[in-house]
This record gives structure tokens, sequence and C-alpha cells, in this order.
């Protein structure tokens, strides 16, 4: 693993997340370029980061949903009487 | 002359407008709530604690600013404050040294040669397991995890949210991704779908 290597897995979230300003984004991605093994791992911690986001979720029951809405309504009509 | 005064209040959000503008984001908050607490009848609390806090706040919200970050702020605060402050153990709790590229590693010394291999593994973990490890991460690391990579928030936003300077997020977001990806491996080891030879 090269210097440039170590800079770039360094700087793996910053430059996944956005995080990164342009001038050091371009020098990542220029490495990237050159470099096949440093490629993959930033294409496979992009997909674990999309893999994480699309499989945890849970959705709520119909009833919590009425509920809040019930909720609100009955807020909203207490500071009708207020 | 009125004119200052009412231009001064459109800016504000109209509470009436609240179930409406708000109730779009009401099942990824329960779902958040969810990782938070980790049990479904706490959830529902925490949402609907969050719902009712937002309601009576919702006049002080500026409009044209980002609604569903207000909302995760009032979200995080509640379960902060309802259950993390009621724990008796110390919620700051430390990882140990963990490589970078935790995953991508282990599957790579598994898989040998092909380099799309580890990118096949990861289709085969089920919602199950990445919401097992999410909610095996300490809570102080499970928090910036979920913030960013499920819902998407910024450092900055996140810092704001917990009230944690943002370089203690980043150091808390990147370590807590290694022990999640660590957790997964472990996942994958157990279930059999690390590639690996038996």
């Amino acid at each position: 693993m090269s210097r440039s290597c170590e800079q770039a897995t360094e700087q793996i979230y910053f430059y996944l997340d956005g995080e990164m300003s342009y001038f050091r984004r371009m020098r990542i991605r220029w490495h990237l370029r050159r470099c096949g093994h440093c490629d993959c791992a930033f294409d496979f911690e992009e997909k674990v980061k999309e893999m994480i986001r699309k499989k945890s979720r849970t959705e709520p029951s119909m009833e919590l949903i009425d509920r809040l809405h019930t909720l609100l309504r009955e807020e909203a009509g207490n500071d009708f009487d207020r | 002359m009125s004119v200052p005064a009412t231009k001064a209040r459109t800016s504000m959000a109209d509470q009436a407008n609240f179930e409406a503008d708000a109730m779009q984001f009401a099942p990824q908050l329960y779902s958040a709530a969810l990782r938070m607490t980790r049990n479904p009848a706490d959830a529902e609390d925490v949402v609907q604690e969050t719902f009712l806090k937002a309601y009576r706040a919702y006049g002080s919200f500026q409009e044209g600013t980002n609604l569903k970050a207000w909302l995760y702020r009032i979200l995080t605060n509640t379960y902060i404050n309802r259950y993390r402050k009621a724990q008796r153990r110390p919620s700051e709790v430390e990882l140990g040294e963990l490589q970078d590229l935790y995953l991508f590693r282990r599957l790579g010394e598994q898989s040998g040669a092909s380099e799309s291999a580890e990118s096949e593994v990861l289709e085969q973990f089920v919602d199950g397991d990445v919401i097992e490890a999410l909610e095996s991460l300490p809570d102080n690391f499970r928090m910036p995890v979920l913030l960013a990579d499920v819902e998407g928030f910024a450092y900055k936003e996140i810092a704001e949210m917990l009230d944690i300077p943002i370089g203690t997020v980043m150091s808390r977001l990147h370590r807590g991704r290694k022990a999640l990806q660590k957790k997964l491996w472990h996942l994958a080891e157990e279930r059999g779908i690390t590639g690996r030879a038996s």
C-alpha cells in the first residue's frame, strides 16, 4: 500500500459523505483512476452505506399514524377552546 | 403601519398547517426512533412526544428552512432526555481499535482474487442483519451512524442535533461504521455467507 493509498483510505468517509473540498475531491478521484484496489474499496464502502440506508427501515403500524392524526387534532381543538 | 409585522409573521410556519406539513415524515421518524430505543412501545412514545412538542413549537419554525432536520432535532432531544439520562450505566462507551475498511478486507481475505465477490456478499445481507448490526452499536456511536447513513444528514446538522462538536461527530461516525462492519462480518460468518469454502 503506497502513501497515496493510505491518504485516500484515511479520507474515504469524508469523500463518500460529500464533506470534502472540491480540490481534495479531485485529488482522490485522480488517485482512484490510477489505483484499481482503492477504486474497488471506495466502491464497496459506497455500497455498504447504501445498504445500511436501504435495509434498516421499519414501517410504523397504521394505528400509530391514526393516533398521531388524532393527537394533533385534539391538540388543535384545545387551542381553539382556549 | 402594520406591514412589517405581517411580513415577519408570514416567514414563520402556520400551526394550522402542521399536520399537512409534518405527517409525511412520521414513518421515517418512527423508524429512526425504533433504532434509537430498540423497542416498539418506547419508539411510539418518543414519536408521539416529538409530534406534540413540534406542533406546539411550530410557530417558531422558520419556513423555508429544513423541516426534516428540525423534526429530527426534536426527536433526538426527546430520546436523549427520556432514555439516555435514565440509564444507570454511563452512556459514553469506547470501542476498541478497529481496522479501516474492515468488511472489505475480511471479505477480500476469504474470496481471494475475485474483486466483485465482496459486493455480491452485501446482497445476501437481509434487513434483519443490518438492523441487528446497527442496534448492536453503543448509543454514542449508533446515533451518528443512524443520522448520517440512514437519514443522510450532514456532519454539521448531526453536531447540532446531538449537541457535540463536529470533530466528535466525525470520529464517532467513522468508528461506529467500522464497528458496524465488524458486526456484519460476524453475522456473515455465522450464516455462512462469507464466501469461504467450509
